[in-house]
């Protein structure tokens, strides 16, 4: 911790940080582009200059230098005393303002960035009213520079943060600056288009509406919109992101800062993993079959028709017959309510891990590096959770079995009623996994989507996808974070944490933390979970 | 006045200049082979003393740049400032076109005096003729064993190198040299870490320019104390000085830095008085970048402190051109305007968008399209950049300042005049049409 | 407004294309290597020896010479726009090159331009029909002594005055040096292609040392 000294208040900042990050974290809006605390220092948009006192030259004798200085580049020492809000730095803010916007289109109310835009709200906030440019403009081109990005020339003020990005945390260089001076303008080499498995990001971090992506454009105005907090469930990696929606849809998914796992960024695959939520074809309310009859019972008799037909079955065939799959993309606390319910009808029951989806090898950003040069990864383990419920299992101790001795035991007819739970997002029942399907007396599918398992299932569960669900996940470090709904669940369904808890026997509202509570006792290395401070909204 | 005796255009007229042989045979190569037998600290120590201040525009000493190098650094590049871009300046030129191993002799002396074993020659493409002339230059010197492994004998290796430039001002500035050198675009890079600390490769490198180098051999030769005898004490050794424009004898010519502009234009062993009955509008003494001097203005010593006196940024590259006094000051600042809006790199904003600014402001302004108020707005934004302010990287924009403000502030009257006799309603025409 | 976008996904070199550098010219870049502490850094002398053989550095030539120093065509790209002297399209056989800064524009240098505008019949930037002159203006050449000049590809011209434009320009030999050059980056002459190899004992000093040493 260093003391230093902003517009004559003191506060302290963390060590090592520069002195407009110390500002921004004690709540200074100081207008920035260039500086981005995840890329290299350029000093170079020179918005966020300030005053600092200094030794005089010849007399050594403290005093505000003449120079502005530019906070991005200067660290933030003990003691030292800066100004922002002076004359001078006010009035180079308004001039640099009023350079950006000389050649601008001015086309704000067709623009996507509006409403997060720092060229609009710095000129609104720190600019003057008009220009007194009158002489033609320089029209720079709109450029389809990636299968999911486009760039809009003539908004940019060329912080070249995504230049940077692309040098330094993806390390793929698609990205360049071409020409200089007043023609400068960021473009790709025709046909090596912006496409690399982290490109999204650089919409993220452009400051304008320079950037922008196709997915979203025009989809929405950005005031529109409702953020909720979460994590990424497309790898066992487990990055912070905000899921963007209204009216019950999600729009878009923005990395969340986390200094523990994804630092600012997230990738494509989880970014824009997200349409399968909005799937017609999701399995949207519960269902009972006997015989040929189907019925659709009341949430409201859910828990007592499951208890009773586990209840049972344990009579007839013993509670040695009965096991749970706990899916790798449940939440912690789902996981151990489903536990607590089959342990509670039949406490030798075994549980049992689902299937964990592996594609291809980790993927490490930039792709040579190592070590504190690594800046990203993106997992092979495609779920989000099996080291959370590998850890529930291991704390809860009984009968418990990973997913081969699972399919090895049920394929020997060992179970005879069972619970499985799916919820991924791709299809997940293998043909061997298939066979399994019909060889339960009592079988109860909780999925997302018909296969195999719900369409023979006695009971089927509707379960939700993440974004409308919480609860915690536990990603490959054995770091457990929090994640919230953003969204309700289709028309029918239930969110699988409420149902759950009512299944296991509690009343009352579900909530994720009170199951952490709950937790404690049996499975304390998941009942704590970590989440990360927000970002002042004026960091960007 | 006594004739300057020259000592960096010593040769500059003898047959064979640039070769090898005819350098020896006028004591060239001896101040290296008395170099190589001190040490490395003698001579950034001689250099301090005399006082050396470069001659690339910024008046820095280049021993005290030299006892920058960090101590206990493994590696160290010495880079060769030849991108003489600054108009109108053509003294490095002059001095590699008529003496070339004065140049290397100093590089390899500075190169020993800060233990740089890779010595990188940076030449502004434009430099044709020029570039033949050094690199054979060079190549006689390797034929020699004066570069390469064990120069002259002793424990010292030392390669050189010439890189060529592609047409951009801007690779003057020495960390925008750098990144060239690298291979990028030349944008000047943020200090600290400055060059001598982190430069070329990320390694301790120096960077002089060509004239500062080739003082280095006659500093070891003959002594520090002769150098700072040549001179006023602030402003030490010899010193080449530019004269162009419509003068008798427009070209480089060497002194003390104790004459005047008035001097250089007029006397008869330098550019020996205006031509064709022409008189002094306005001069630019130092470089375009320092900013003009109006005709009455013209007692101003080229030394390196006197032209802040004059509202000017320094001495520059002391390399002067005359405005006659049938030009057109709207084509002047024109000029100026259009030379910066296309140099500026494009990093800062100020720069790149104010340069940019001026450049139409001016243009339109010398197209009979001007408003009043477009000169104040040109003051303002010369004022709004620059690194002297700290508006921006590097020095490029604080050379876009010098000469817009002074020429508008000292000229003003002539620029009003044009302005209020424009045919009525041609600015507000011509808008309409450009927009 | 238009929303149309150009669109940057469509490749622009061939795929199959047959490589536009010779065997020799790539071996004349990597004969540069040693010279510098990266790859990247002899991007410059690549250029320079690229433009000087094929006349200006093409899309596939950009692609090429990235593959040889280890980079993306991108940061090729990127260094190339940067520098007046690159051409990315065709060029004329010579280039004249106009001073336009101040001591030039002082001593005639706009009506020097306008006549050989006038007698090439093209703009700046432009080429003539027959390919012979290209056109571009540059700032100050540091020949002010010699205020107005020009270039025509390596070759100075001094005090040029606009009535001497048509007989320099019918000059066919008004872009020869009448000096010594060195070919260091000059495009791989056939000897040094048949003897590409040999070229790492030259490197570390420069191109023509072991001549001269003969010669001597
Ligand atoms: C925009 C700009 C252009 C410059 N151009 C040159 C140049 O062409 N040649 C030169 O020697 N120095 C130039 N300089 C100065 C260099 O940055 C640097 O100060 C100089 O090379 C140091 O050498 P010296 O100490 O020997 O003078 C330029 C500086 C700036 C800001
Ligand atoms: S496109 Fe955006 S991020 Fe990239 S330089 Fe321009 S403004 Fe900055
Ligand atoms: S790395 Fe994994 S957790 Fe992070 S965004 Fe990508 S898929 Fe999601
Ligand atoms: S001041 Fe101008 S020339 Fe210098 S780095 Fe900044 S933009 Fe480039
Ligand atoms: S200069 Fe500090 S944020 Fe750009
Ligand atoms: S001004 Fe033309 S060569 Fe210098």
């Amino acid at each position: 911790m260093a003391k230093i000294i902003i517009d004559s208040q003191e506060i302290e900042c963390r060590d090592g940080v520069t002195a407009l990050q110390a500002a921004i974290e004690a709540g200074w809006d100081v207008p920035h582009y260039c500086y981005h605390p995840g890329l290299s220092v350029v000093a170079s948009c020179r918005l966020c200059l300030m005053e600092m006192k200094m030794p005089h030259p010849q007399t050594k004798e403290m005093g505000w230098a003449p120079k502005l200085l530019p906070s991005c580049q200067t660290p933030a020492r003990e003691g030292m005393e800066i100004r922002f809000n002076t004359e001078k730095v006010k009035k180079n803010q308004e001039n640099c303002m009023e350079f950006f916007l000389l050649n601008h289109p001015l086309d704000c109310p067709v623009c996507d960035q509006a409403g997060e835009c720092h060229l609009q709200d710095y000129s609104y906030k720190f600019g003057k009213a008009e220009s007194r440019m009158v002489d033609q403009k320089l029209k720079n081109p709109k450029k389809d520079i990636g299968p999911r990005t486009l760039l809009y020339s003539d908004r940019c003020v060329m912080c070249t943060r995504c230049v940077r990005f692309t040098q330094e945390v993806s390390g793929t260089h698609e990205l360049s600056i071409v020409n200089r001076g007043s023609r400068v303008e960021i473009d790709v080499f025709p046909g090596l288009p912006l496409d690399n498995p982290l490109q999204g990001n650089v919409v993220d971090i452009c400051p304008v509406g320079c950037l922008l992506d196709k997915d979203f454009l025009f989809q929405r105005r950005v005031w529109e919109l409702k953020r909720g907090e979460s994590v990424c469930p497309g790898c066992a990696r487990g990055c912070s992101i905000s899921i963007d929606h209204v009216d019950e849809k999600v729009y878009r998914l923005k990395p969340r800062f986390n200094p523990k796992v994804n630092d600012w960024w997230m990738c494509d695959e989880g970014r824009f993993g997200y349409e399968y939520i909005h799937d017609k074809k999701r399995i949207s309310s519960p269902l009972v079959r006997r015989g040929l009859e189907q019925t659709t019972p009341n949430w409201e008799d859910v828990p007592a028709v499951l208890r009773y037909r586990f209840e049972q079955f344990v009579k007839a065939q013993g509670g040695a017959k009965v096991v749970a799959v706990l899916s790798p993309f449940m939440a912690n606390e789902e996981a151990w309510l489903l536990a607590k319910f089959i342990r509670d009808v039949a406490p030798e029951a075994s549980l049992a891990i689902g299937p964990v989806p592996y594609e291809g090898d980790d993927q490490i950003f930039p792709a040579k590096a190592s070590g504190d040069g690594i800046k990203f990864t993106i997992l092979k383990e495609k779920a989000p959770n099996r080291k959370g419920i590998e850890s529930l299992l291991e704390s809860l101790g009984g009968s418990t079995l990973t997913c081969e001795q699972f399919v090895e035991k049920a394929g020997a007819g060992e179970f005879m009623a069972a619970w499985v739970v799916g919820g991924y997002p791709k299809p997940w029942v293998d043909k061997d996994t298939a066979k399994l399907a019909g060889k339960f007396d009592l079988l109860v599918a909780q999925d997302i989507f018909e296969n195999e398992f719900t369409t023979k299932a006695d009971i089927v569960l509707p379960a939700c996808a993440w974004a409308e669900r919480e609860g915690s996940f536990t990603n490959a470090d054995g770091l457990s974070q929090p994640f919230h709904w953003a969204i309700v669940p289709p028309d029918g369904a239930r969110r699988d944490g409420q149902y759950l808890f009512e299944i296991a026997g509690e009343t009352g509202l579900f909530s994720a933390a009170r199951v952490r509570e709950m937790m404690a006792a049996s499975v304390p290395n998941l009942s704590q979970v970590y989440e990360s401070q927000r970002k002042p909204a004026h960091a960007h | 006045m006594a004739a300057f005796e020259p000592v960096l255009l010593r040769n500059r007229g003898v047959e064979g200049s640039t070769t090898l042989k005819v350098y020896e045979s006028r004591g060239g190569y001896q101040a290296v082979r008395k170099a190589l037998k001190q040490t490395p600290d003698e001579i950034v120590a001689e250099v301090k003393k005399a006082n050396l201040r470069g001659r690339g525009g910024a008046g820095f000493p280049a021993g005290v740049k030299w006892g920058f190098l960090p101590k206990d650094r493994k590696k160290t590049l010495l880079c060769v400032n030849g991108d003489e871009s600054e108009p109108p300046t053509f003294c490095n030129r002059v001095l590699m076109e008529h003496d070339p191993h004065q140049l290397i002799e100093g590089t390899i002396i500075a190169a020993y005096a800060v233990q740089a074993q890779t010595v990188y020659i940076y030449l502004r493409g434009e430099f044709h003729e020029q570039f033949h002339i050094v690199q054979k230059a060079v190549d006689q010197a390797y034929a020699a064993g004066y570069l390469g492994k064990k120069i002259f004998g002793s424990d010292f290796s030392i390669e050189m190198y010439l890189h060529r430039g592609a047409g951009a001002y801007v690779c003057g500035e020495e960390t925008g040299l750098i990144e060239s050198l690298e291979g990028k675009r030349g944008w000047p890079r943020i200090k600290p870490p400055f060059p001598a600390i982190e430069g070329a490769f990320r390694l301790p490198t120096v960077v002089n320019n060509v004239e500062t180098l080739s003082c280095v051999p006659h500093i070891i030769e003959r002594g520090a104390d002769w150098f700072t005898g040549i001179g006023p004490a602030h402003s030490a050794g010899p010193k080449l000085f530019c004269i162009s424009g419509p003068v008798k004898r427009p070209g480089c010519y060497e002194g003390a830095m104790d004459i005047t502009v008035r001097e250089l234009i007029e006397r008869e062993d330098m550019g020996g008085g205006m031509i064709d009955g022409k008189h002094v509008k306005a001069v630019f003494p130092g470089g375009c970048s320092m900013g003009i001097l109006s005709a009455d203005e013209l007692d101003m010593k080229l030394d390196f402190d006197d032209p802040r006196n004059f509202g000017l940024l320094g001495l520059g590259t002391a390399a002067a051109v005359v405005i006659p006094h049938d030009m057109d000051m709207r084509v002047v600042l024109r000029n100026m305007a259009r030379f910066y809006g296309t140099e500026s790199c494009g990093q800062c904003t100020q720069c790149r968008e104010g340069t940019a600014w001026m450049h139409k402001i001016a243009t339109r302004i010398a197209a009979d399209a001007g408003r009043p108020e477009d000169l104040d707005v040109l003051l303002e934004t010369a004022r709004n950049m620059g690194m002297m302010p700290g508006l921006s990287i590097c020095g490029l924009p604080d050379g876009a300042t010098f000469p817009i403000e002074t020429t508008v502030k000292k000229f003003r009257s002539e620029l009003e005049e044009y302005i209020l006799a424009q045919p009525k309603g041609r600015a507000e025409y011509l808008l309409r049409v450009l927009n | 407004m238009s929303w149309k976008a150009i669109d940057r996904n469509q490749p622009v070199i061939e795929k199959d294309a047959a490589p536009v550098l010779s065997e020799a010219v790539r071996e004349k870049i990597r004969s540069f290597f040693p010279r510098y502490e990266t790859k990247r850094a002899v991007l410059l002398p690549a250029l320079h020896i690229v433009q000087n053989t094929l006349g200006y550095i093409s899309w596939q030539a950009m692609a090429e010479i990235a593959e040889i120093l280890e980079i993306h065509p991108a940061d090729v790209m990127n260094t190339t726009s940067f520098y007046t002297h690159f051409w990315t399209h065709p060029k004329g056989e010579k280039v004249v090159t106009v001073c336009r800064s101040i001591s030039c524009e002082a001593m005639g240098g706009a009506k020097m331009l306008d006549t050989i505008k006038k007698e090439l019949g093209i703009d700046e930037h432009g080429t003539t029909k027959d390919g012979r002159y290209s056109l571009v203006t540059e700032e100050c050449l540091a020949g002010c002594d010699h205020a107005p000049c020009l270039l025509i590809n390596e070759k100075m011209h001094k005090c040029v005055k606009a009535e001497d434009i048509p007989t320099l320009l019918a000059d066919v030999d008004n872009n020869k040096l009448s000096m010594p050059r060195s070919d260091l980056f000059d495009p791989p002459s056939e000897k040094q292609a048949a003897s590409a190899t040999m070229q790492d004992s030259v490197v570390g000093t420069t191109s023509d040392v072991s001549e001269m040493r003969e010669a001597e």
